[in-house]
């Protein structure tokens, strides 16, 4: 009879806990559980809960990744804008120094809830640009064209701000910043607002948005640095999106109860929200595969965490 | 018919309320009231309505808590100045009615 030692070369092991970096495929006993555990891939990216954010908002400013994420500014229901900054460690949500301007729906950039940039304001139009360093913002150089009602991508000391109003019904403006100062760059090819970015400042991709008065629209456009290029559009238009990933041929974009997710060539329809919401904020560092969303409306409390595919994870093995 | 759908009632907490592995093997749908939509005759379901100590609901039930939760946004909604239901703001839009399937 082929047992596991025969077939595998060693027994397993037993912990009182599971251990803290498994190789994938490793098999052991989970002596406190009494069950026998596996370190798997997952198959199909899934969302789960994270911590409640402290106070509750959407248009939420996001930066860093599902571990180290900062959330900024944004409306706080009924009618409240804010300017209070949050950050999350992966399980909890602290309230720690606020910006020095209340807003919300301001593109932001940042690859940790210590290093982080918020910029733009919708009403009044404001280009104020205000920089994190983990304990205190400082206000630096504005934005050329004062604007808000847009995403933003990059790092605290490059970033990239496409699209966004004033006007009511979009621009086309594109800015870049160099830690220094902003620099007017080539125009997106459709002016739009409510519209989200992700990827980095020279290889970025913005989706959809919306030309008030409420039309929805699907247009995507990729950034090379240099020139925008219109490519496929989102799979379902449904107005404002948070969008997430560092590489822009991989982006996932999540709001108002649709994900859809990006390879480079089109989307694809994934794991919706557990609850589903819009108007979301979203870490826009980090990998695609391993990412948060946090704030929305409704439910403007609610975090939650993206795997996607591929991402180790520790399974019970059912013997029932 | 045999149901489809089975309903509880329970407050989401935040992190572990539901893991990507429970996540991964059935599909969660959060409503208002703190109505939570799995699948029926589901061992994963009722694993996790154990886990978090759901009060389980009738679909009667559980529409009721949700219409109720539902009315009283639309209340607020309707209650705002008119300036402030431009349809152009997408984040503000009057809360629609939400029918739970069997």
């Amino acid at each position: 009879m082929a047992t596991y030692l025969g077939t595998h070369g060693g027994k397993i092991q037993t912990y009182t806990s599971d251990p803290s970096n498994p190789n994938t495929g490793e098999v052991w006993y989970n002596s406190t559980a009494n069950t026998i555990r596996v370190e798997a891939q997952t198959t199909a990216g899934a969302w789960a809960t994270g911590g409640n954010i402290n106070t509750g908002r959407f248009y939420i400013a996001g930066a860093g990744t599902q571990t180290s994420t900062l959330g900024a500014g944004g409306e706080s229901p009924p009618g409240t804008v804010v300017a209070s900054t949050e950050i999350y460690n992966g399980s909890a949500w602290t309230s720690v120094t606020s910006m020095s301007n209340a807003r919300f729906f301001t593109g932001s950039a940042g690859e940790s809830n210590t290093s982080a940039l918020v910029f733009g304001r919708y009403d009044p139009a404001s280009g104020i640009t205000e920089s994190w360093n983990g304990s205190s913002w400082t206000e630096v150089a504005d934005l050329n064209t004062g604007r808000g009602r847009f995403g933003g991508t990059g790092t605290q000391t490059a970033a990239l701000a496409a699209g966004g109003g004033p006007p009511n019904n979009g621009t086309t403006a594109a800015e870049s910043w160099n830690n220094t100062c902003w620099t007017s760059v080539t125009s997106l090819n459709t002016a739009r607002g409510y519209v989200n970015t992700g990827g980095t400042y020279t290889s970025a991709l913005t989706v959809g948005g919306l030309s008030p008065p409420g039309t929805t629209l699907g247009v995507v456009e990729s950034w090379n640095g240099s020139a925008w290029t219109e490519v496929a559009d989102i799979a379902t238009p449904a107005g404002i999106r948070s969008t997430f990933g560092q590489d822009k041929d991989n982006i996932l974009a999540v709001g108002n109860g649709l994900t859809e997710l990006w390879n480079g060539s089109a989307w694809t329809e994934t794991t919706d929200l557990s609850t589903a919401r819009g108007n979301v904020g979203a870490a826009n560092s980090g990998p695609v595969a391993s990412n948060i969303v946090f704030g929305g409306s409704p439910s403007p409390t609610l975090t939650e965490e993206w795997t996607g595919a591929g991402a180790p994870v520790v399974k019970t093995i059912d013997t029932d | 018919m045999a149901k489809t759908y089975q309903y509880c009632v329970a407050k989401n907490w935040g992190k572990g309320f539901i893991d990507h592995v429970e996540s991964q093997k059935i599909t969660f749908v959060g409503l208002p009231g703190n109505v939570w939509q799995v699948p029926a005759y589901n061992k994963h379901g009722n694993l996790w309505i154990a886990k978090v100590a759901g009060a389980v609901k009738t679909k009667t039930e559980a529409q009721a808590i949700v219409d109720a939760e539902v009315q009283a946004a639309q209340a607020t909604w309707d209650a705002l100045p008119d300036a402030e239901k431009a349809p152009a703001v997408e984040n503000n839009k009057r809360p629609t009615d939400i029918t739970l399937e069997e």
